[in-house]
């Protein structure tokens, strides 16, 4: 019987710097051979134990007789020298469950009310950096209620955020376009796009067809 | 009429529906335009049930994405059609008639290419003066692939103007043109690029209306709408069809007017006049059977209008009975309210099979009675032992009300008195409904006198055509516009001199 591969192991942390918001970290391991080994990390000083950093907004818009759209953000970016575009975001207040947040921050930078549909494991964003964690949060939006339509934020003091309603069947082209235009492009977003776009080309199985084709075979002209 | 849904039978085929869309700008737009060019169709479902198209386009000259085919609109376009047929604005058509055959060529919207790109035609409706328009344009070198009237209409608009067009197409005056010299009968559609012209006949025969389509929110908020809140502009033959998809009717398109469409809104182009100050000419049949009881003409109701048919026929043609009823469902409002005048109950008195459609397979006169009864099933309690009023909007053939009549009687009716909520149809119709020939039409096979016993009815009484029209014309609030109905079927008064 063969021994198990030997997995890497934590051994310990050191700060290097401190921030207000964010700090240095060096993360000494040991490598499946057992060598120790050191990584540079960046940590949040307001992590929270048992809960992610963060909660990523999923926001679908739904209006009647309009396509189903995805609510994105658009900010400068200082890190990125740049603005963004990127699903709303926010951290998690002290106490607060991702759902309740997804839908608080949804509102003060959209001015959108969703309802939360589904809340993700919590997931890292950026691993080989830091070990920032997110829920990704679903949010639909029923953008035929007075409130939705008027879509009034409310912006803490230093937020400056321009909201982008873009169908979900016209995403990829528009985010090449905002990326052509030199903006910085999330790539969880970019991701959402190709996904939509693969989506597209699966061809659903229906075995209702079958029975009310019409006599005459019927023709595509483009 | 008694056996509405089975056209065949009846012998009142009537052409088509059309409905067109536009998208406000910005464009590329956020509405689902496919499936809103498919709920209007679905709402004109009753104009045409044979075969239907959708011609759409994102306002790029040339660039059409075209769905046709046979069978009902719910058949014929699917969840890959919404997809491939997505665009920013289109126009889309029902069709009734046989002529033609089931080939997809002879389904609208119809594409054409002309000097200056690519146009799309829809058409309700069908030109008087065709074999004269025919000749004139076979004589002038053009070649017609069919026998459609439509495309006398698209050769017509592919004629340069006689005014030049210095400043490249200019439809308005191509349309215009063509208005003055086939006067009778079309609603029309036509798409060019990124714009739609909706057109009706100088005597505005066939319907045409237009709508706005609103966010949800300002159907129950009582304060109007903003002109900016308009998601787009819809052109269809019957306002029913707008309920369906959040729209609201805004207006008719006034006879003779030509309307241009765009990503901007809408503009009136000017209207075309009818010669030698002639009134309008608005087929009376859409009131009394063709639309649907929901759509909206000339400001009032068309169930409205079916109420007061009712109500004038029990002025002129009251009787001693015990209750009044009808065949469903057309001439429910004309017999509720024959009945409330006279102070007598409605009682329903057949229930109707409604999975029974179009039938193909009825060669003769025996048949189609037989086929009268496995549509409708006597509601014996309701009328046994009683003397019963049948009101229908009107008579075609008689077959199906001869044996609804047999029906009843074997059943135990007393009595059975016929009241027809129009007059009798005598005279063909060359704009667009195909009544049978005037051999076929009951009036003139059999006269009035005869008439019960050839029905085995106790009587059978019809409105006057003065009738009619006072019903018809009582509910229009004049906002100064002439009004006029075409009664040519009933009285042989045609709008314009006919072609022989």
């Amino acid at each position: 019987m063969t021994s198990p591969p030997k997995q890497c192991q934590f051994i310990k942390q050191e700060e290097v710097a401190r921030g207000n918001w964010i700090s240095l970290n060096k993360i000494h391991y040991s490598d499946p051979t057992g060598k120790e080994r050191v990584w540079e990390a960046v940590y949040r000083t307001t992590k929270q134990s048992n809960s992610a950093d963060a909660v990523v907004v999923l926001p679908v818009l739904r209006r009647n007789l309009k396509f189903d759209c995805v609510i994105l953000v658009k900010q400068y970016r200082p890190p990125m020298k740049n603005y963004t575009i990127e699903f709303p975001a926010g951290l998690i207040d002290k106490g607060e469950t991702p759902d309740k947040c997804a839908v608080r921050e949804l509102k003060e930078e959209t001015g959108f009310m969703g309802i939360c549909k589904h809340i993700s494991p919590i997931t890292c964003l950026d691993p080989g950096v830091g070990n920032t964690s997110v829920s990704m949060v679903t949010v639909e939006i029923d953008g035929d209620t007075k409130e939705n339509i008027e879509h009034k934020t409310n912006l803490d003091d230093g937020e400056f955020i321009e909201v982008l309603i873009v169908p979900l069947n016209q995403l990829l082209v528009k985010l090449n376009e905002l990326s052509e235009s030199g903006l910085s492009i999330d790539s969880r977003v970019y991701t959402y796009a190709i996904a939509q776009e693969q989506a597209k080309h699966i061809k659903p199985v229906n075995p209702d067809q079958e029975q009310i084709e019409p006599s005459i075979s019927t023709e595509y002209l483009k | 009429m008694a056996d509405c849904d089975n056209q065949e039978e009846s012998g009142m085929k009537h052409y088509c529906g059309i409905f067109g869309a536009v998208a406000v700008e910005p464009w590329p737009t956020q509405l689902d335009l496919p499936h809103i060019l498919t709920l209007g169709l679905l709402g004109l479902q009753h104009r045409g049930q044979e075969s239907a198209g959708i011609i759409t386009t994102t306002g790029e000259e040339g660039q059409f994405k075209q769905k046709k085919g046979m069978g009902l609109v719910e058949q014929i376009f699917r969840n890959e059609d919404m997809i491939k047929l997505n665009g920013n604005m289109g126009i889309a058509h029902n069709r009734y008639s046989t002529m033609g055959g089931s080939e997809l060529l002879n389904i609208q919207p119809f594409v054409v290419n002309t000097i200056h790109g690519k146009i799309a035609i829809a058409h309700n409706g069908e030109i008087v003066n065709a074999a004269e328009l025919r000749h004139q344009l076979l004589k002038s070198g053009v070649g017609l692939s069919t026998d459609s009237d439509s495309e006398l209409l698209i050769q017509l608009l592919t004629h340069p103007p006689s005014c030049g067009e210095p400043d490249g197409a200019n439809w308005i005056n191509r349309i215009k043109a063509m208005m003055k010299v086939a006067m009778l009968s079309y609603s029309l559609l036509i798409m060019y690029k990124d714009v739609v012209y909706a057109v009706r006949d100088p005597f505005g025969n066939r319907p045409l209306c237009i709508g706005k389509i609103l966010p949800p929110s300002s159907f129950i908020s009582v304060d109007n709408c903003n002109e900016k809140d308009v998601d787009a502009y819809v052109v269809s033959s019957e306002s029913c069809s707008f309920h369906a998809i959040g729209a609201k009717y805004y207006r008719d398109i006034l006879p003779g007017e030509i309307i241009e469409i765009s990503k901007k809104g809408i503009k009136s182009c000017g209207i075309v006049s009818r010669p030698n100050g002639k009134l309008p000419a608005f087929c009376i049949f859409e009131y009394v059977y063709f639309a649907r009881a929901d759509t909206v003409f000339e400001s009032q109701m068309v169930y409205t209008a079916r109420q007061r048919c009712g109500e004038q026929l029990a002025i002129e043609a009251p009787v001693e009975a015990d209750i009044v009823s009808t065949v469903p469902e057309s001439a429910t409002p004309s017999a509720v309210e024959y009945a409330r005048k006279l102070g007598l109950p409605y009682t329903e008195i057949f229930s109707k099979n409604r999975y029974i459609g179009r039938t193909f397979i009825q060669p003769t006169t025996r048949l189609r009675q037989l086929g009268v009864a496995k549509k409708f099933g006597p509601l014996t309690d309701n009328f046994a032992g009683k003397r019963i009023v049948l009101v229908d909007d009107s008579i075609v053939r008689g077959n199906t009300m001869q044996a609804l009549i047999k029906l009843l009687k074997k059943y135990g009716a007393k009595e059975v008195h016929v009241r027809v909520a129009s007059p009798p149809i005598k005279y063909p119709c060359y704009m667009g409904i195909n009544i049978p020939t005037k051999e076929e039409l009951i009036a003139n096979r059999i006269s009035l006198q005869d008439l019960p016993d050839h029905l085995c009815a106790d009587s059978v009484k019809y409105l006057t055509i003065e009738g009619l029209v006072k019903a018809i014309q009582e509910g229009i609030t004049t906002t100064g516009q002439p009004i006029g109905h075409c009664t040519a079927c009933l009285s042989g008064d045609y709008p314009v001199k006919l072609d022989w």
